[in-house]
């Protein structure tokens, strides 16, 4: 159950913002509104009338319409041919591109879209699909717009600029709705902020009389450890529904009750750890066949969180593949971990003990239709406590899995559940307990808060702090600039497939970084 | 609804569903007593008269029918198993039947011209027939995995291949048989009777060992899959690539090693043909048990259990459909029902649905997701 007895009015030519957890019932709420879930109890009333959504079909005709946070266009299609995919235009029962990528072009000029209808979805970034998304919906005569989690794949401009997108659909008269975890950016654009934690709204307030900090307490319910205020150690309330939720309170360490500032670490302690990775002129190349990385010199030591800041396809994702064994190295050489980094192979880099959290979760990182518990012992399952010599050790992996479920707060914490049952942000929960229960030497980390909630963040973030400071080495890879930040001991500025800048603690300076991310500096080259 | 009970209750229903309507057909096309005759003719014609043994027949009238059920079964267990191996790894293996072809000649070549005791030439001939589906359905692990070609369309073709490899040239041709008296024979040559497998009802039921190596191999394959890192790993490679590759786990070695398993699997089929029945590879291989075995895994949910099952099910109508001819019903009419289920157990997204709508009065589960791409809540 994940909504109880949620209400929440939406008004007309307002851009109201839905905050709450993973799991606490926005988009559970959202796609009831579009048609998607059935509600098992309660009304739905539109204009006034009630109104019964049986197929996000019948929502569409009354004007509503979702961009999801997992896109959902074809690839191959143009940006014409996928905004009207469905509703095509036709001449003598063939389907007319002229007429649809002058229909396109209208509907992007009307609301001020700068996007070329006859473009391959595939070549647009991530910022321009969902440009694509919204023009979908406009275009099928959207009057409410429901935004899920828009700013989670978007770089720090990108996200700027959809925040002016928005704020442009509410002037000519369109309804917004944002789904967020980002509280910053919601009181920066929303006329109104709906909070929800476990499947209610509990507030709805004016971002003119809250502050960040008032939100995220009212998310998670006062008291929480990740607010960095005293653990209250009191019982969580059992959840209304399914049970699902555990009364026991969490143990002390797990949330990490560091305030949510930098960490009081001393920047040159680290510089001294052993070498993990050493690699000089890596190049490879992209899915598409163009190069990726051109070049790229870089270190990672033991006990020392390296990030990589970059605007989104500068080669970050690349380089991560690269150094996980999933993707060929065209040029270059390398050490990783005391072995070469040519011919490196997904299980050869285990072997030597790299961790990985891909940016792509599920794709990469988990198989939706296993077991959590079977999920957990992916990658490790040949080794105790999962497997004991040819067979899975089913003891062994019950009560590991348990342990990590714990320790991670996972919910709900039911190692038979299936994966895909699992909201994402517990999802993402199960994939960074399992990479580092492993104990790896060097751990990749690719966007490992995207999506996630506040008290999600805190956890991961501190939990890769706690690797470093078992003397791990940690590469974090993220678009979250604050998020690389905050984290890093060193960063490297990408651009183009090549670093930049390095920056090394405490010299961060944002506006330079900025600058070398849109590529000033590449004398480096 | 729990997992187990989603997974079994389409199949249940559909059969069902399949039994149902047939039954309409013949109560409409000829009249109601006689389709609840000819049902109840198929039943004792599969699992045996009992109602005439109970009043003293010989026991022949159980054993004979049980023997044809169980033979029938244990080739449908064994292609059924097949094609559920391959659909765990996540390959759709149409060509179970050419495989089948291929360890049904292996079988009859090294039964008729090896000569070794019993204990030895039995598993002899196993291991030939194994090693030569596996052959086959290796080609197209190996044509998929370094040539890109999708498994479905050579595993058609190769079906092809064995069918006129063996049935068109190798049999009536260079490997055709010589009876004792000079004359020639359809078929191979007849094998040795230290090759047959070993019969467990007395002569006149044709149930041989082969039933219980059927059975033996799909306790054995789900063993493998629940139970074992390798078979871990080949359900993980079936439902997540891309995942599994990530996790270190050798992709194509997994997927080519169970695609060769179900080629064995389907060529034991033959050798179960052959050794226990056929008694040489004949001029053609006649049913189409390869293809069945497509019906029997779907069946099962590509569950190895629930194909044994299912096999063992219409193995007993297929058996028992024989005796429907007494009543003016075709024979056929058990692969009719078959189909059918085969038909209704592709729904089983809307068997969900339909079962979900009735549990609705009670609070759906959090994960109950519609069949459409819902993001997570």
């Amino acid at each position: 159950m994940s909504l109880a007895d949620a209400s929440l009015d939406i008004r007309d030519g307002e851009l109201l913002a839905v905050v709450g957890e993973n799991g606490a019932g926005k988009t559970s709420l959202m796609n009831v509104l579009y048609g998607l879930y059935q509600p098992d109890g309660g009304q739905l009333s539109l204009g006034g009338k009630p109104a019964r959504f049986k197929s996000p079909r019948d929502a569409i005709a009354r004007g509503i319409g979702m961009v999801h946070q997992h896109f959902m266009l074809v690839p191959t299609l143009t940006v014409a041919e996928n905004v009207v995919l469905g509703r095509e235009p036709t001449r003598r029962g063939l389907f007319d591109l002229e007429r649809a990528v002058s229909e396109v072009a209208a509907t992007c000029a009307r609301f001020g879209f700068q996007l070329e209808p006859r473009a391959r979805v595939d070549t647009l970034s991530v910022g321009s699909q969902q440009k694509v998304e919204i023009v979908k919906a406009l275009h099928r005569g959207a009057q409410v717009l429901v935004l899920d989690e828009p700013t989670a794949v978007l770089t720090p401009q990108e996200s700027d600029e959809l925040a002016h997108v928005m704020r442009g659909l509410v002037a000519q008269g369109r309804t917004v709705v944002l789904i967020s975890h980002k509280l910053r950016e919601v009181l920066g654009v929303a006329d109104r902020i709906a909070v929800m934690r476990r499947g209610r709204v509990v507030a709805e307030v004016r971002p003119a009389e809250t502050t960040v900090e008032k939100l995220a307490a009212l998310m998670v319910g006062e008291g929480h450890p990740a607010l960095g205020m005293a653990a209250s150690g009191r019982a969580r309330e059992p959840s209304s529904g399914m049970g699902l939720e555990t009364n026991t309170p969490p143990p002390g360490d797990m949330l990490a009750a560091r305030p949510a500032s930098r960490p009081s670490v001393d920047p040159t302690a680290n510089t001294a750890g052993e070498l993990l990775l050493e690699a000089r002129g890596l190049q490879a190349l992209a899915d598409s066949g163009r190069p990726a990385l051109r070049g790229v010199d870089l270190t990672v030591r033991a006990g020392e969180i390296v990030g990589i800041a970059g605007v989104d396809g500068n080669g970050q994702r690349e380089l991560a593949e690269v150094l996980t064994g999933l993707r060929p190295l065209t040029s270059g050489e390398g050490t990783l971990l005391g072995g070469p980094l040519a011919g490196l192979t997904p299980a050869r880099a285990r072997e030597r003990g790299v961790g990985h959290v891909p940016e792509d979760r599920l794709l990469r990182a988990v198989v939706k239709a296993l077991t959590v518990e079977e999920n957990v012992a992916l990658g490790r399952h040949t080794r105790p406590p999962f497997a004991r010599g040819t067979w899975i050790d089913f003891p062994g992996r019950r009560e590991r899995t348990r342990d990590l479920l714990a320790a991670y707060d996972v919910r709900p914490p039911d190692p038979t559940a299936f994966l895909r049952s699992l909201s994402g942000g517990n999802q993402q929960k199960v994939v960074v307990a399992r990479e580092l229960d492993a104990r790896p030497k060097l751990l990749v980390v690719v966007q490992p808060t995207r999506g996630l909630d506040i008290g999600a963040v805190a956890q991961v973030h501190a939990k890769l702090r706690e690797a470093r400071e078992q003397g791990a080495g940690v590469l974090l890879v993220s678009l979250d600039l604050e998020e690389v930040l905050k984290l890093s001991d060193r960063v490297y500025v990408f651009f183009e497939g090549r670093v930049t800048g390095h920056f090394t603690r405490p010299q961060y300076d944002e506006r330079e970084l900025g600058r070398r991310m849109l590529g000033a500096g590449t004398d480096h080259a | 609804m729990p997992e187990r009970l989603s997974g079994i209750l389409p199949s249940v229903l559909s059969v069902l569903l399949a039994l149902a309507v047939c039954w309409g057909l013949i109560a409409l096309t000829l009249a109601p007593d006689t389709a609840a005759n000819a049902y109840l003719q198929m039943l004792w014609g599969g699992i045996g008269n009992w109602p005439s043994y109970l009043e003293g027949a010989a026991a022949t009238v159980l054993t004979r029918p049980l023997g044809e059920s169980g033979m029938k079964a244990a080739l449908l267990t064994l292609t059924g198993l097949s094609v559920a191996v391959a659909f765990k790894v996540g390959l759709f293996n149409i060509g179970a039947q050419g495989q089948m072809i291929l360890g049904a000649l292996a079988a009859a070549l090294v039964g008729a011209h090896l000569s070794l005791p019993a204990v030895l030439h039995v598993p002899a001939a196993l291991l030939a027939a194994a090693l030569a589906g596996a052959a086959w359905a290796g080609l197209a692990a190996l044509l998929k995995l370094y040539r890109g070609v999708h498994e479905v369309i050579s595993t058609i073709m190769l079906n092809w291949v064995a069918v006129s490899l063996v049935d068109n040239w190798l049999v009536i041709g260079p490997l055709r048989g010589v009876a004792e008296g000079g004359q020639s024979i359809t078929g191979t040559a007849e094998i040795q009777a230290t090759a047959a497998l070993p019969r467990l009802l007395g002569d006149v039921s044709r149930l041989n060992l082969g039933f219980l190596l059927a059975l033996f191999l799909a306790v054995a394959v789900w063993v493998w899959l629940q139970r074992t890192r390798s078979g871990f790993e080949t359900r993980a490679v079936g439902l997540g690539a891309e995942a599994a590759r990530t996790a270190g786990i050798p992709v194509a070695r997994r997927t080519g090693l169970a695609m060769a398993l179900a080629g064995a699997l389907a060529g034991l089929a033959g050798a179960v043909l052959v050794l226990g029945t056929e008694r040489r590879y004949p001029g053609t291989l006649g049913a189409p048990y390869g293809f069945d075995g497509i019906a029997i895994a779907l069946i099962g949910n590509n569950h190895p259990l629930g194909a044994a099952v299912a096999a063992l099910f219409f193995g007993v109508l297929r058996a028992g459909g024989t005796r429907m001819q007494l009543l003016g019903v075709h024979q056929t009419f058990p692969e009719l029902i078959q189909g059918l289920a085969l038909l209704f157990v592709a729904g089983r997204m809307v068997w969900l649905a339909l079962l979900r709508r009735r549990t609705a009065a009670t609070p759906a589960p959090a994960n109950a997701a519609p069949p459409t791409e819902a993001p997570r809540a």
